[in-house]
């Protein structure tokens, strides 16, 4: 065995306690560092991957078939710019009816193509085969997952007795069909539209992709364009969701590295520094300087590497849940959801190098202290601006226990800086997740109907239960005579088209009666108030590149709906939009409503009006809406917040702890004197807490400002959800004077047990030790 | 730095003194009386228990067994901050190693003691001052421990002992950490406040130093009390 592994095993068992800290950061921040990281490495790694697989299409671009021809088309595969190209493909819409295993209920373009490959989107089948034949259909896999039983060998049965024989299903990164079929199949089908698919050699940035564009169309007749999509808005869907982690998670990253760098600086300095006569001995012994730098760096790496450990594992057991609750429902096509074997490796290199390099800086120092410097202690005459404060201090009226505790910071005034800054993150992180937390349950009430209980009474669908007997209005009539009803809203989710944008089927959520509670989430605009009007959430205008005030159109089954974007709401899914019933009437009079959002009056009985409803039709389902306004974000990020502050206020008090037992141990010998002179325990205990407790409550005026700050700045980064002024200003006086004392509190938690340490030194035996 | 002593009163009786640590003992029964007024030193080869004796009468240490009276105050009845408090009222301490706070100037590590039991800063700091005048030092007074010489620390270490006016100076190897010339004024300092009636105890390997400042010696060896003998001072 080494003697440099031989002291440095000696040092790690003599400070149990320095090591178990350390451990504890460097798994704390590893743990952190992993989920930041994981996220934001699924966010983007798996599309870029699967579509650069795929050769996917920068853009798909729909062109009208009557204003343009083939060959016209074909030349745009030509222009300056253009990488690569496949198409011109025929394509239709066709409305799939609702039973269908392989298929949802809805809008469904189809194109015609003779095979899945090409120079651009290459389409992977992934259950079956391509089809071979007339009748043949091959169906976009958007999710992955199982596929429902029967999906593959089922028909397709389309408008006007047609059938098609799902045989395969494939997936398109591109998302430039919802199903393929032969383009002789196709025909059959009647199609009014060709697809072109372009790869661009600058298509970094939408500005990019509409450059491109605008060349490509320049020379096609007006008009011909229909529709294009660029593959940044599917990107952005694909992490649409995960944004609204990404920016909290990045934040409790980022917070959770800088607390890790300064604690862990802190403690590696002021183990060094602590150990000068430990130092002085290993050279006066014969250790060479870089020996001596060698028994440090091990010392500090060691626990550093088995916190690393630890808490890489930690993290990638955490990472897989949460990456499941962030993607839930997108559409990831081919791409597999995880964390790259980058993430990991990453943070077990740099968590350690990080440590080693925090260790490096004071060792460096050991390394050029001369054995006799070293062995006393490494002292030197003191000066400076510190000392001045404490002899002003001492000529205050101040007990002179207190005025020496409040001092002490300014004698080390570089290990009081980190170990404020470690404070000031701890408080940061207090207030950022406290107003977080705070933001999403105003959030949370926006969107709801405050006490007052709230149902959803759902009409019976065939086949599903016993169906309703009363009619639409026989219903909302029945509703609104029961007893306790104080609002109805009636409603009803359609899927229809987007004109002017390639596979844009919408959830329109259409509504009639009175103004349900979702209105209170309006952060844009107004709520719907007439016909041709429909309120978004912020996910749909970002990723169609629309605002408030514009106009787009709704169509169904051949009838068009324009219609105006009056509102925008907090959040929701980039395809759920609503729009007041008069819009329905245009595009598809004879559907009913059959589901009715009934808010009751406060006190109303929610039992007896459910069984009242039950009652009066059988084929109507009453249940209590359970989420009542609650994003699925909200308990995610309120449930993150909270472990993050957890870890990182453990963290932080952990660095006091470690800052307060070190300068103990280095003023072992002036406690022992001040109590040979008098000094009592508590006393000695109030000098101790006093010296942290003024870092602590400094520290707390300085994290305050920064937490608050960097609240707005999250609040105002997560993509799907806009929210109101009043949800964002959750700040208020005696919140934040009980924000300020956590300063303090950390403080003191750490400082309490070393103080009290202190305290019940044995004079002599310190005094001894000289 | 007078003080009011009833000359020949018993300021320190130790009785059956025994102190343990783990299996060994460092006093072995040691019983000892010494009277006001009276300078006694107290000599033996290292580890024979003399720096523990001066701890166990200063209150720093607790006996395993046996009773140590100061001032007709039993020590062990005293918590630690009835020992703290007892130590600021009857007792001053020289170590060999001064025991300066680093971080304060001679002025302030003076003040200190007196701020401790409560002096107002600025009446503690004119008291301090006095003190380092009377002990040559007072030009010194604004210097950080680190730039003084080993014999103005020690000096500003006996202001500091003397500034709460004890009665009970004790002494663990005053001049073993200072060349001979700062040596000979330490003793020759404590000369003089024994003379003005300050009863000292000195725990000492110099026989010189002995000889100079004691009017008894008291000889240990493993743990015990071996020989007293009086002894004639020199000038």
């Amino acid at each position: 065995m080494s003697a440099v592994w031989q002291a440095a095993r000696a040092a790690v068992w003599r400070r149990r306690l320095q090591t178990l800290v350390i451990g504890l950061i460097v798994l704390c921040s590893s743990t952190t560092s992993m989920l930041a990281l994981g996220l934001l490495d699924a966010a983007t790694s798996p599309f870029d991957e699967a579509f650069g697989e795929q050769n996917g299409a920068h853009l798909v671009a729909v062109f009208d078939t009557a204003k343009v021809s083939r060959a016209e088309l074909e030349r745009t595969a030509r222009h300056k710019g253009v990488e690569a190209a496949a198409g011109p493909f025929d394509q239709t819409t066709v409305t799939v009816p609702k039973g269908s295993p392989a298929v949802p209920a809805g809008p469904l373009v189809v194109a015609g193509r003779a095979d899945p490959a090409g120079a651009v989107d290459r389409v992977e089948v992934v259950h079956g085969r391509w089809p071979a034949a007339l009748g043949e259909i091959v169906v976009n896999q958007r999710f992955n997952v199982p596929l429902k039983p029967g999906a593959l060998g089922s028909k397709l049965k389309l408008p006007g007795g047609k059938s098609l024989t799902v045989v395969g299903f494939a997936t398109s990164m591109s998302q430039s069909a919802g199903a393929w079929v032969l383009p002789e199949q196709l025909a059959v089908l009647a199609p009014a539209a060709s697809q072109m698919l372009y790869r661009f050699a600058s298509a970094a940035t939408e500005e990019q992709i509409r450059t491109s564009l605008a060349t490509i169309t320049a020379e096609l007749p007006k008009g011909a364009l229909s529709s294009s999509r660029s593959y940044l808005s599917i990107k952005a869907a694909f992490s649409g969701q995960s944004d609204d982690y990404l920016p909290f998670m990045m934040v409790f990253g980022v917070l959770g590295l800088a607390v890790a760098v300064l604690i862990v600086g802190n403690v590696i300095s002021g183990a060094v520094i602590s150990g000068f006569k430990h130092i002085g001995v290993l050279k006066a012994l014969g250790f060479t300087p870089n020996q001596v730098v060698a028994v440090y760096l091990t010392m500090v790496c060691l626990p550093a590497v088995a916190g690393c450990v630890l808490g890489t594992t930690l993290g990638a057991l955490l990472t897989k849940p949460v990456l499941e609750a962030a993607f839930e429902g997108i559409e990831t096509g081919n791409a597999t959801i995880g964390v790259s074997a980058w993430v990991p490796a990453v943070v077990s290199i740099a968590m350690p190098a990080l440590a080693a390099l925090a260790a490096l800086i004071p060792a460096l120092r050991a390394h050029r202290l001369s054995a006799a410097r070293a062995i006393s202690g490494g002292g030197a005459p003191r000066t400076g601006h510190g000392l001045r404060v404490q002899r002003l201090l001492g000529g205050t009226r101040l007990p002179r226990s207190l005025s020496l505790g409040l001092g002490q910071p300014f004698a080390r005034p570089g290990r009081s800086l980190m170990t404020m800054g470690a404070i000031v993150l701890g408080v940061t992180t207090v207030t950022l997740s406290t107003g977080l937390t705070s933001t999403l349950v105003a959030f949370a009430e926006a969107g709801s109907s405050g006490e007052a209980a709230e149902f959803f009474v759902r009409a019976g669908r065939p086949g599903l239960g016993p169906t309703r007997k009363l009619s639409d209005q026989e219903t909302e009539r029945m509703l609104r005579s029961l007893p306790g009803t104080l609002k109805i809203t009636a409603g009803v989710f359609v899927g229809v088209n987007l004109a002017g944008y390639q596979q844009q089927s919408l959830d329109v959520h259409f509504l009639r009666g009175d103004t349900p509670s979702l209105a209170g989430q309006i952060v844009k605009g107004r709520w719907l108030e007439g016909p041709g009007e429909v309120v978004v959430p912020p996910s749909f205008l970002s990723q169609r590149g629309l605002s408030v005030g514009d106009k787009i159109t709704l169509t169904l089954k051949g009838k068009q709906a324009p219609v105006t974007i009056v509102g925008e709401a907090m959040e929701g899914g980039p395809r759920f939009i609503w729009s007041s019933w008069p819009t329905l009437a245009a595009l598809a009079p004879q559907i009913p409503a059959d589901v009715y959002q009934v808010q009751l009056k406060p006190g109303a009985d929610a039992k007896a009006y459910s069984q009242a409803v039950r009652s009066a039709d059988p084929g109507l389902r009453a249940e209590i809406d359970a989420d009542k306004g609650e994003s699925i974000s909200t308990p995610t990020v309120v449930g993150f917040a909270s472990v993050f502050t957890v870890l990182l206020t453990l963290v932080a008090a952990l660095g006091v702890f470690n800052t307060v037992l070190l300068n103990t141990r280095e003023r072992r010998r002036d406690l022992g004197m001040l109590k040979s002179i008098g000094m009592t325990p508590r006393q000695v205990t109030v000098m101790t807490m006093a010296s942290m407790a003024f870092v602590g409550m400094a520290a707390g005026l300085l994290g305050i400002p920064l937490g608050v700050a960097g609240h707005r700045v999250l609040v105002d980064s997560v993509g799907s959800i806009v929210f109101p002024e009043s949800a964002k200003a959750v700040w208020h006086a005696p919140q934040l004077a009980l924000l300020a004392l956590a300063g303090l509190a950390i403080a003191v938690l750490g400082a309490l047990p070393p103080a009290r340490s202190a305290a019940r030194l044995t004079i002599a035996k310190v005094l001894h030790t000289e | 730095m007078t003080t009011e002593n009833n000359a020949g009163e018993p300021v320190i009786r130790v009785e059956g003194l025994r102190k343990e640590y783990g299996e060994a003992a460092a006093l072995d029964g040691v019983s000892l009386e010494i009277r006001a007024g009276e300078s006694v030193a107290v000599m033996g080869p290292s580890g024979c228990g003399k720096s523990t004796l001066l701890n166990m009468v200063g209150g720093l240490d607790r006996p395993s067994s046996g009773t140590i009276l100061v001032h007709g105050q039993d020590l062990g009845q005293l918590d630690e901050t009835g020992l703290a408090l007892f130590r600021r009222r009857h007792i001053g301490m020289i170590f060999q190693f001064f025991n300066l706070i680093d971080d304060l100037p001679a002025l302030d590590n003076v003040a200190l003691a007196a701020q401790l039991t409560g002096a107002p800063a600025r009446q503690a700091r004119s008291r301090a001052l006095e003190l380092l005048q009377e002990l040559g030092v007072a030009e010194r007074r604004d210097n950080y421990p680190a730039t003084l010489s080993g014999g103005e620390r020690q000096r500003v270490a006996v202001a500091r002992a003397l500034i709460n006016r004890p009665t009970l100076l004790l002494a663990d190897e005053p001049t073993g950490a200072l060349d001979s010339s700062s040596g000979r004024q330490v003793m020759d300092l404590l000369v003089e406040l024994n003379r003005l009636g300050h009863t000292l105890l000195i725990v000492t390997h110099d026989p010189q130093l002995a000889t100079r400042c004691a009017t008894r010696l008291v000889e240990f060896a493993d743990g015990r009390v071996v020989r007293q003998s009086a002894l004639e001072p020199t000038s």
